[in-house]
């Protein structure tokens, strides 16, 4: 699922360590018939999440070496890696689709993730109305991506959308409208750009729970010995948000992997495919093009680079987790 | 919490009146971020102009005109001709069932993994934690054959069983953090009355983790109202349609129709929108006692 919204929370579960308690429990931890004990409370979970999430990612892999349409009638005719040659010589959408989603997640790292650091900065001050912006610049944040790609197709009207209007007002352009969607150049960004619309407000929160864990004391003892506003920024508030630095670019990354309704929404893939990422194209392989076997490779491809980009990171904070014990 | 933290003497009608060089910057800063804000409730508030605007003045008058009369036929013609009365009741009905299901099952797990000592939990634990980053476009092919083995495409519950498998990650991880924090003199006292594990989940760790656990039902709704990719492999007829394949499905059928298209999004994320306006607070609230806790 896209779980845009739900992700602000792992901020909280592993920023905060460090608290005296910790200690205490190393020794506390009352365990009472070990896992036979635990079985019922942990059976329904690991049910459902070995069946319905592990299952199906194994499964692709062993799919990606098969020749299948996805119908229970045809056959599964195992090919070896086939469908990996297919896909690294003889498909050009894969590798647009590569080049995309590479670009998509670097500009990720950048562009909404400083957008909400400099919005929580902003509004991590006393202001008027600080309610009414932070509600403003997350609720993009809640709506459905499938809605805000309509939205956005909406205003990219090259009739009457807002930008055209815009362009033709300002006479920018060649006096023909706004045709971003329909440019093969443009239309990934043109896409980008509402995805930053959407994310910026959910990096602002977790930014803004980070910094409530900017020590206060240290900004004024900062400023009393003469730091100035870059200074104190530099040298107080950065390394105390490094934890929530570390986790913003982790679900940025985890985020910008899988985007798939925005780019569905928008432009399906194209124009001419031009817009295609990864997750859409092995979506598109297995379903629209009925071959499993190519579909569930791009799968694999997609599963490998998560790991690749996200199990460090996963390492490091386990050994978070065992520490607090 | 954002007029308190203000002397009341620096506010008059909303401007502030400065006092020290600093204030300049506070207002230059105010009013950057009133563009932004601005900048940033555009796309809703023109999707919401065109959804009132009669086909005519769509054509001709400005995007940013704001219509003499609210025109609702939109709305009326987008519930006739779309799907979202339907979708609607399955969206709900999904996010009911899955909702407090999922959030239980992923509690007791969580209970299971930060309060019983066992071997594996780490590992288990690790294996949750990995979940919650791989897309699930990765498995979405296999899933497809699994629900259709089971008989349950097109089905509400063939979409549930995954979404609470999906959801589990990220809720056990979230969750196990909270828990963990609970002090375990609880746990001692518990059983130093002869209370078992269940006793000390549903008793004290489940109401005492309250803040989390209303927090995560609410966000989960959100989540399970606007999920799209699991929805579209898995429910493919039009009775059976979710909101988000309701929009999609409207707006491939009735490209043109831009009056009714946007009365159509903007119905669909009315719910969320409301959702979001009425329990903000109790959720930034769950969300800070998370992070002061740990």
């Amino acid at each position: 699922m896209t779980k845009l919204t739900e992700t602000r929370f792992t901020a909280q579960a592993s920023v905060p360590q460090g608290r005296p308690q910790r200690k205490k429990n190393l020794v506390q931890r009352i365990g009472k018939g070990g896992f036979i004990a635990s079985l019922p409370f942990l059976a329904p979970a690991l049910a459902a999440y070995v069946v319905f999430v592990i299952a199906p990612m194994i499964s692709a892999v062993r799919l990606s070496l098969y020749q299948w349409s996805g119908y229970n009638t045809d056959p599964q005719v195992f090919v070896g890696f086939k469908n990996y040659i297919r896909l690294f010589t003889q498909d050009p959408v894969f590798w647009t689709s590569v080049q995309n989603t590479v670009v998509w997640v670097i500009l990720s790292l950048i562009i909404p993730t400083t957008l909400g650091l400099v919005m929580a900065l902003a509004l991590n001050q006393p202001l008027v109305g600080r309610n009414l912006f932070r509600s403003v610049f997350y609720i993009p944040g809640v709506l459905a991506p499938i809605a805000v790609a309509n939205m956005w197709r909406w205003m990219y009207n090259p009739n009457y959308g807002v930008f055209s209007e815009i362009s033709k007002t300002l006479h920018i352009g060649d006096g023909s409208g706004v045709t971003f969607l329909s440019d093969p150049k443009v239309a990934i960004y043109a896409v980008f750009a509402a995805f930053v619309w959407q994310v910026a407000g959910l990096n602002m929160v977790l930014f803004l729970a980070g910094l409530q864990g900017v020590s206060k004391e240290l900004v004024e003892s900062a400023r009393l010995d003469g730091a100035n506003n870059w200074q104190v920024f530099r040298n107080v508030t950065l390394p105390a948000l490094r934890p929530t630095v570390v986790i913003v670019m982790v679900l940025t990354i985890v985020h910008s992997i899988k985007v798939f309704d925005l780019i569905v929404g928008m432009t399906g893939g194209g124009p001419a495919q031009s817009s295609q990422v990864l997750a859409l194209w092995s979506y598109t392989q297995s379903f629209l093009n009925h071959d499993f076997g190519l579909g569930n490779a791009v799968a694999t491809v997609l599963l490998v680079v998560t790991l690749v980009l996200v199990v460090p990171y996963l390492i490091w904070s386990t050994k978070g987790a065992d520490d607090q014990r | 919490m954002s007029t308190a933290t203000l002397p009341a003497t620096r506010v008059r009608n909303g401007i502030k009146v400065p006092k020290q060089a600093r204030d300049y910057v506070r207002i230059g800063l105010w009013i950057a971020l009133v563009i932004v804000m601005v900048i940033w409730a555009m796309p809703l508030l023109f999707v919401f102009l065109t959804s009132v605007k009669s086909e005519s003045d769509i054509f001709t008058t400005s995007s940013f005109a704001i219509p003499g009369i609210l025109d609702w036929e939109n709305y009326t013609e987008a519930l006739d001709t779309g799907n979202l009365v339907t979708a609607g009741t399955n969206s709900l009905f999904i996010a009911i069932v899955k909702v407090p299901l999922g959030l239980f099952i992923a509690a007791a797990a969580a209970f299971a993994l930060s309060r019983i000592r066992f071997k594996f939990d780490t590992i288990i634990l690790g294996a949750f934690a990995l979940g919650s980053m791989v897309p699930i476009q990765v498995a979405l092919g296999p899933l497809f054959k699994t629900i259709l083995d089971l008989g349950l495409l097109n089905n509400p519950v063939g979409v549930i069983l995954p979404y609470i498998g999906f959801g589990l990650p990220m809720q056990v991880f979230i969750l196990h953090g909270f828990f963990t924090a609970v002090p375990k003199e609880i746990d001692e006292s518990v059983r130093v009355d002869g209370g078992g594990n269940l006793r000390l989940f549903l008793q004290f760790i489940l109401p005492l983790s309250k803040p989390a656990l209303a927090a995560l039902f609410i966000l989960d709704f959100v989540a399970t109202w606007n999920e799209y990719a699991i929805a579209l492999v898995i429910l493919q007829n039009k009775a059976s349609q979710t909101v988000p394949l309701a929009i999609q499905g409207f707006q491939s059928q009735f490209t043109s129709s831009y009056g009714p298209l946007n009365a159509f999004t903007i119905m669909s994320i009315l719910p969320v929108l409301i959702i979001y306006l009425l329990f903000q607070r109790y959720f930034v609230q769950g969300m800070f006692t998370g992070a002061v806790k740990g």
